[in-house]
C-alpha cells in the first residue's frame, strides 16, 4: 500500500512537472498568454511595427549580379528572353515602339508594380504608421505602401482588403508577418520572449495595379496581374544585411507560367546615394 | 530497478527548455526544382561575359583565359559544380534528412537529379568542420543551424571550380554561405560568395526553388553517371586556359553586334552590380539595338517564342 501511494505521489509529480514544462518551458505556448505578472489584462492588438522580428526601415541599394542583361539596360525590339511570355504578349511586344511610348509619355509604365524591384534601384522604407510600411524607391520616384492586416496563419492576408480599390501604378499590397515558432509577442519587448532572438518573414500580396511593363522593349502585363512576395532578412556574421524578395507574378493574359525573379537589397548606412530620378526609356 | 518517473520528467524538462530551437526545425524533405526565371541559369552567360560579378583582376585574368574547349579535355569532363549551383544551376536538389537510429535529424542530404553537381551533406549537429588542411572536394563541407524557419549554411574545403558556365573562376579558398527559407511550397535561397583568390567582394546571389511532385527529367533523380571519363584528379591551384587576356574579339562581337552593352560592363567588378553603373553606362551614351533580335531571342522553355533565324 506504501509503495502503491509513493509511486501515486511520484507518478501525480511527474506529470505536473511536465504539465508545468509544457507551460514555462515553451516560448511559443509563453507568447500567447499575454504579459507576464498581469495575466487579465486584456492587451491591445500588437502593430505591424511591434510585431516586426527584423527592421526594414533605412535605405537599401539593389545588387544587380543575376540576369544582368534584363535588368540593367533597355533592351532592343524582339529580345524577350527572362520572361515566360505567351503568344498574345509578344504580339503586343513586338508591335510596340519606344517613340510611341515617350510621345504618349508611359515611360513610368516599366516601372509598375508587377516589377518596380526587380529594377536598378535605392528603396527607402519607413513606417507610414504602425501598421503601414512605405517602400519609396529613387528609379522613377514611386511609392509602394504596405497594408498589415491580422490574418490567420495559413489564410489568404487579400481576404482583408477593402473592396473599393482603385487601379494603381503600384496597386494594392497587403502584408503580414509570419513568425517562426517561438518568436511572436505581445508587443514590442513584452512576453517572456522578451530578449530571445525573433525570426521571421514578411508576405505581400499586391494587386489592382495598372497594366505595365515588365521590361522597357514592350513586354506587356495586365491589370489582373496578381504579385506575391516574401521578403526575408539575411544576416551574416559580419554583419552584413540583405534583403532577399522572392517574387511571384501571375498574369493568365500574357504569362505561360509565373513569373518568378529573387531581387537582393543591401543594407546602406544612410541615404547619401539616394538619387531620385524620373521614370527612363533606356 | 526501476526508473523513477520524475527522472524522467527532469529529462523531458531539460528538453523542452530547448523547444524554440526544436520547433525552429523545418522539414525540408523533398524534392525542390528550380522556380526562378533567371537568364544566368537557363541560356547561361557567353565567355568572357561577368557583368555584375565583384571579379577582382585575378578572377577577370582567368576568367577571360577560359575557353569552351576546356570542357573537352578528358580529365576535366565529369569535373563537376559545386554547391552554389544549386543557384546558378538549373536542377534544385531532393532533400533528404540524416537521420540516426533514434530518429534525430543529424543533417539534410542534398541530390541531384544529374551529373552537374555532386551530393552535399548539410551537417545540422553542430560537428566541427574538418582542418583547414583536409581534403578539399567539390562537394567541400558543410555545417547549418536553424535560425528560426531558416536554416542557414556555411560550406567550405571546396576545391578550385567555376561559379558560372561560362569560365567564371572559383578557388579552393571559396566560401559559400546559404540562407534557406521555405515558404509553403516554395523555398527562397539567398547565396553569398566570398573568394579571396578572385573576387574584390562578396558575391550575393539568389533564387526560388518550387517543391515538384512530378517525374519530369529535372526531378527525377535517377542519376546520370558522367560517361565520357572518369574524373581525375585536378590539381588546385590553377585555371590555366588556351586564350590570352586580350583576346576577346568575340566578347566584343557579341556585346556590340549584339546588345551594344560597353566592354567595362562586361568585364565585371564591384562597381558592375549597382544601379550608379548604369548611369555612368548612360552617360556613356547607351542606347539599345535597334534591329529586330536574332539570336537567344526567348526564354528556353518558351513554346510561342521562337529563335527567328
Amino acid at each position: 500500500m506504501k509503495r502503491q501511494a509513493k509511486r501515486g505521489i511520484a507518478q501525480r509529480l511527474g506529470r505536473g512537472a511536465l504539465a508545468g514544462v509544457l507551460l514555462f518551458g515553451c516560448p511559443a505556448l509563453w507568447a500567447q498568454q499575454g504579459a507576464p505578472g498581469n495575466p487579465g489584462a486584456a492587451a491591445a492588438p500588437p502593430s505591424a511595427q511591434d510585431q516586426a522580428p527584423y527592421d526594414p526601415t533605412g535605405y537599401w541599394v539593389s545588387l544587380i549580379t543575376q540576369n544582368w542583361r534584363f535588368r540593367m539596360v533597355a533592351k532592343g525590339p524582339g529580345d524577350y528572353i527572362g520572361a515566360p511570355i505567351n503568344a498574345q504578349a509578344k504580339k503586343l511586344a513586338d508591335a510596340w515602339t519606344q517613340a510611341q511610348a515617350q510621345a504618349a509619355a508611359r515611360d513610368c509604365e516599366a516601372y509598375g508594380g508587377a516589377i518596380i524591384m526587380w529594377l536598378p534601384e535605392h528603396l527607402h522604407i519607413s513606417w507610414q504608421d504602425a501598421n503601414d510600411l512605405r517602400v519609396q524607391t529613387d528609379a522613377g520616384m514611386q511609392t509602394r505602401v504596405l497594408h498589415f492586416v491580422s490574418a490567420p496563419e495559413g489564410t489568404r492576408a487579400a481576404a482583408a482588403a477593402p473592396r473599393d480599390i482603385q487601379p494603381s501604378r503600384q496597386g494594392y499590397s497587403l502584408a503580414r508577418w509570419v513568425l517562426a515558432a517561438g518568436s511572436q509577442r505581445g508587443g514590442r519587448g513584452a512576453g517572456a520572449g522578451a530578449g530571445m532572438p525573433r525570426y521571421g518573414s514578411l508576405e505581400v500580396t499586391t494587386d489592382h495595379m495598372l497594366p505595365g511593363l515588365l521590361a522597357k522593349n514592350g513586354i506587356p502585363y495586365d491589370g489582373n496581374t496578381k504579385k506575391t512576395e516574401w521578403w526575408d532578412l539575411r544576416k551574416d556574421s559580419s554583419g552584413e544585411q540583405w534583403l532577399s524578395i522572392s517574387t511571384t507574378v501571375v498574369d493568365p493574359e500574357y504569362l505561360t507560367r509565373p513569373y518568378i525573379y529573387d531581387p537582393v537589397f543591401q543594407k546602406e548606412d544612410d541615404g547619401a546615394k539616394w538619387d531620385p530620378s524620373p521614370c527612363s526609356p533606356l | 530497478m526501476k526508473r523513477h518517473p520524475v527522472g524522467l520528467v527532469v529529462l523531458v524538462c531539460a528538453s523542452m527548455l530547448y523547444t524554440g530551437a526544436v520547433l525552429a526545425q523545418v522539414d525540408l524533405s523533398g524534392t525542390w526544382a528550380l522556380a526562378s526565371d533567371t537568364i544566368d541559369a537557363g541560356t547561361g552567360r557567353v565567355a568572357d561575359d561577368f557583368a555584375g560579378i565583384p571579379l577582382n583582376a585575378q578572377g577577370r585574368a582567368a576568367g577571360l583565359a577560359w575557353t569552351a574547349d576546356e570542357q573537352q579535355e578528358l580529365h576535366r569532363q565529369c569535373e563537376p559544380w559545386g554547391p552554389d549551383y544549386i543557384i546558378t544551376g538549373l536542377w534544385g536538389g531532393r532533400f533528404t534528412a540524416v537521420r540516426d537510429r533514434f530518429g534525430t535529424v543529424h543533417g539534410w542530404n542534398v541530390t541531384i537529379s544529374v551529373y552537374d553537381r555532386l551530393p552535399m551533406v548539410i551537417w545540422t549537429d553542430g560537428r566541427e568542420p574538418p582542418s583547414p588542411e583536409a581534403l578539399h572536394t567539390y562537394s567541400g563541407f558543410t555545417s547549418g543551424k536553424w535560425q528560426g524557419d531558416t536554416l542557414v549554411t556555411l560550406t567550405t574545403h571546396l576545391k578550385d571550380d567555376f561559379l558560372e558556365r561560362n569560365g567564371t573562376p572559383s578557388s579552393n579558398q571559396e566560401t559559400f554561405e546559404m540562407f534557406m527559407s521555405p515558404h509553403g511550397d516554395q523555398m527562397a535561397i539567398t547565396g553569398v560568395v566570398r573568394d579571396p583568390v578572385y573576387l574584390a567582394s562578396p558575391w550575393v546571389i539568389a533564387g526560388t526553388l518550387a517543391r515538384r511532385v512530378d517525374t519530369g527529367g529535372a526531378v527525377n533523380n535517377s542519376v546520370l553517371y558522367c560517361m565520357p571519363a572518369e574524373l581525375q584528379a585536378v590539381s588546385d591551384g590553377y585555371h590555366a586556359g588556351g586564350e590570352l587576356p586580350n583576346q576577346i574579339k568575340t566578347l566584343e562581337m557579341y556585346q556590340t553586334e549584339r546588345y551594344n552593352i560597353p566592354l567595362d560592363a562586361a568585364l565585371g567588378g564591384p562597381a558592375t552590380q549597382y544601379p550608379e553603373f548604369r548611369q555612368h553606362m548612360l552617360q556613356e551614351g547607351y542606347k539599345p539595338p535597334t534591329t529586330y533580335c536574332k539570336i537567344v531571342c526567348c526564354d528556353f522553355t518558351s513554346r510561342v517564342c521562337r529563335n527567328p533565324q
